[in-house]
């Protein structure tokens, strides 16, 4: 064994990657440990955290406190403590954005086929939004109008959350959880991050160092398809009701995965609104576009101190400081 | 905050380089076994080929197309009575081909999913039979990732509709040649 190699046994221990098919999506999820037995414990540990959220807030599951709220109607009723902090955050986000993050939009998303329409349920009234959300104490959400709402655009982010907590409360050294591009770590060493290319997926490039937080992804490449001759993708612009189907991807680095995840759908929304909005929640955001030139094929900003930056492409590398 | 202000972050895209497809193992079938059925004592490979009538069904029952007639199931025995099934399947998409294993009970119940293998092609190669069949056989011996360095992608969500539909056709498949 080389020098490195050992050191690396000595400082990770025990190492394990498991991927299982949840959120809609594959979750990730890898760690290392004192010992085998441990570090797969706590990964099991992991993985019952993103089910449990997955059960809570699942737009598809009738018996989610999702559906529950969508079936109830104009009313109260009392909701997980996680259903609640992740609605708590949902209208923050609406607050700040001034509606640009809008967790209501399911007629729009169920109109264009990326969300199947639930029988039976009552009618959301015409022109309610999140404004109709009212959060009361002890857990209580109180709907002022009838409407349906989702939380696919937070909710991995904050399963992600949930399953990094129970990676450490476990005692792993160190976690990866990577919920289909909601991505979550913490450890030792930095790590290097990757995108995906906006117009080829497969092709990655390197987007930032990661030591401990989160970063989320969204981009249309695998969702957008035609409906009636018309391009749609399940990012909505909430103002316009149009969806977003730019050849662009948008990663944000924020505090928590959550917040990234929800700030993606600002970013993507309306990039220019988006600087205030990243700014008070402290975040950061990288936007590739594709280009129709073929080399560079693609184009990057990054937001910083309220503007976008244009990253020029021929940098030298910058030494580590 | 933890993550470095964005001007650290930025470098890192001038060094731009397009990444080979991406692979990675997870676990292997038998490790899916031990991790799904941990007090078992025998795995046996009993793998069900199934009659035109019984491919019909599950066609019918899952609602989606049954590639093969023969699939590997594993017989699982606990204390001498038999627990349940292991089975693998294969699913592919537009740019993944995914190897993965359902646990059931003996009542058809599935107790769990874990993915063994997934890969990224850039599209052409995922659908080509040949392609798929390099990679046979790889999952006992050592782990299969083309790149080591590439562990963290960000990367917009890629749908588990085929992982879905898989375990459907499964549950198709115990009912008509398990039971």
């Amino acid at each position: 064994m080389s020098h490195a190699a050992a050191l690396l046994t000595a400082s990770h221990g025990h190492a394990q990657k498991r991927a299982r098919p949840l959120l809609g999506t594959l979750v990730e999820i890898s760690g290392s440990g004192a010992s085998q037995h441990a570090i797969g414990s706590a990964i099991d540990q992991a993985f019952d955290a993103v089910a449990s959220i997955h059960a809570l807030m699942s737009y598809h599951d009738p018996a989610s406190d999702v559906s529950r709220l969508n079936r109830m109607g104009a009313g109260t009723m009392a909701v997980h403590p996680h259903t609640w902090q992740v609605l708590e955050m949902a209208r923050a986000l609406a607050t700040v954005s001034q509606g640009l993050f809008d967790i209501s939009i399911v007629p729009t998303l169920v109109h264009h086929g990326y969300l199947p329409r639930h029988t039976g349920f009552p009618q959301p009234a015409a022109g309610a939004n999140w404004q109709h959300i009212e959060l009361l104490p002890h857990h209580q959400v109180r709907l002022t109008q009838a409407l349906h709402l989702d939380l696919g655009g937070i909710a991995k982010g904050y399963a992600t959350d949930c399953a990094i907590r129970a990676l450490r409360e476990a005692g792993a050294v160190s976690g990866r959880v990577n919920a289909g591009g909601d991505l979550g770590l913490f450890g030792e060493m930095p790590e290097t991050i990757h995108v995906r290319h906006p117009n080829a997926p497969t092709q990655l490039l390197p987007l930032c160092q990661l030591q401990n937080g989160a970063v989320a992804t969204s981009s249309s490449y695998y969702t957008r398809r035609q409906v009636n001759g018309r391009m749609v993708s399940p990012l909505i612009n909430t103002r316009t009701g149009q969806p977003c189907t730019e050849s662009r991807s948008v990663s944000v680095l924020a505090d928590s995965c959550m917040l990234a995840d929800a700030l993606t759908k600002v970013v993507f929304a309306h990039p220019e609104q988006a600087l205030a909005v990243l700014t008070h929640f402290g975040a950061h955001a990288i936007i590739i576009d594709a280009l129709p030139e073929a080399s560079p094929n693609y184009r990057v900003r990054a937001s910083e101190a309220g503007h976008w930056r244009e990253i020029p492409m021929d940098l030298p590398e910058v030494p580590t400081p | 905050m933890n993550h470095p202000p964005v001007w650290l972050i930025a470098p890192a895209l001038a060094a731009l380089v397009a990444a080979p497809a991406y692979a990675v193992q997870y676990m292997t079938i038998e490790q899916a076994q031990k991790q799904f059925f941990p007090h078992a004592d025998t795995f046996t490979l009993s793998p069900v080929a199934l009659s035109p009538e019984q491919k019909a069904f599950v066609e019918k029952a899952a609602g989606v197309r049954m590639r093969y007639t023969r699939q590997p199931v594993w017989k699982v025995m606990a204390g001498g009575k038999h627990t349940g099934w292991v089975v693998q399947d294969e699913v592919f998409g537009k740019h993944e081909f995914i190897t993965y294993a359902v646990a059931l009970d003996l009542s058809g119940t599935v107790r769990g999913v874990e993915i063994l293998d997934y890969r990224e092609t850039h599209g052409r190669e995922v659908r080509n039979a040949n392609w798929r069949a390099q990679f046979e056989g790889k999952q006992h011996g050592a782990p299969l990732r083309l790149d080591n360095d590439i562990q963290n992608i960000s990367g917009a969500t890629l749908s588990s509709k085929h992982i879905s539909e898989g375990v459907r056709r499964i549950l198709a498949l115990h009912e008509t040649a398990l039971k």
